[in-house]
């Protein structure tokens, strides 16, 4: 017992046995609610959401009405879910940086990279945001609702994704960090 | 509505498992694509054969049923994960 209270406070799992709790947390999903684990769908159901209430005419199409409905779905909450589990894993670890000095550019490695400034870490993590965003639309799927989730029911959809997914990060970090790879 | 608090839990239990594998972190997510930290790709095909181990066998005793598959669309899945790894190595997402 004791043992498996000093585990939860430590910081960095081994990936194997986070990824053990994910997978259990995958097949829960299917057999207690017949759905799939998912992150990036919920912006769209909230996009949406927040379109209709501005500009109804542009988001009466097929997508919107059909394809990604607006409304407090099941992906939301699970994206809520997220968030607060993130929280608790940060603080059990006594990482957990709310209102800190270095709350929002606190990765060495980046700052070794991109520098110190707080405003290019916003810039770019909006940008690549907006990127992600819209890659996981023309997917259909994020790294979690596709690649994970897809998966694991063997979906070929998934690996394709992921082959993609692996060959442009790999050149794009090749980019980034040039002589630094 | 019950559906609705098990999506909480179950995606608590998700950013749990996110978190104490490192994947909130930049250089974590970044540094696969550098070969130099694979804990990301660990993570993910741990979790990928625990549940295809769980559901195919679940499935194979009759307690349960397969949900919609993600739809395959090559040319879709294909460009959506070449910009996705962009986005992924930009922000460290």
């Amino acid at each position: 017992m004791k043992f498996i209270l000093n585990y939860i406070r430590k910081e960095t799992w081994s990936p194997y046995v986070a990824g053990i709790l994910l997978g259990i947390v995958g097949i829960l999903a299917v057999w207690a609610s017949d759905s799939l684990l998912g992150a990036s769908g919920a912006f769209e159901n909230l996009a949406g959401l927040i379109g209709q209430a501005v500009s109804p005419q542009t988001f009466d199409n097929m997508y919107f009405n059909f394809i990604m409905p607006p409304g407090l779905t099941y992906g939301m909450m699970m994206l809520i879910g997220i968030f607060f589990g993130g929280f608790i894993g940060a603080a059990t670890s006594g990482t957990l940086k709310w209102g800190r000095k270095d709350a929002v550019n606190s990765d060495e490695q980046w700052k070794r990279i991109f520098g110190p400034q707080i405003w290019k870490r916003w810039l770019l993590a909006f940008i690549g945001a907006i990127v992600l965003e819209y890659a996981a639309g023309i997917a259909g799927g994020c790294t979690s609702g596709l690649a994970i989730s897809g998966g694991m029911l063997l979906a070929p959809a998934a690996f394709l994704f992921i082959a993609g997914m692996f060959a442009s990060g790999i050149l794009t970090a090749l980019i980034i960090y040039r002589e630094r790879y | 509505m019950a559906n609705l608090i098990i999506a909480l839990v179950l995606g608590a239990f998700f950013g749990f498992a996110l978190n104490k594998a490192g994947l909130t972190k930049y250089n974590k997510i970044v540094n696969v694509f550098r070969f130099t930290d694979m804990a990301v790709l660990q993570f993910m095909m741990t979790a990928l054969i625990v549940s295809m181990i769980g559901l195919y066998g679940l499935r194979a005793i009759g307690l349960l049923v397969f949900p919609n598959i993600p739809a395959t669309y090559i040319v879709g899945n294909v460009v959506g994960g070449l910009v996705f790894g962009i986005g992924m190595a930009l922000t460290g997402y």
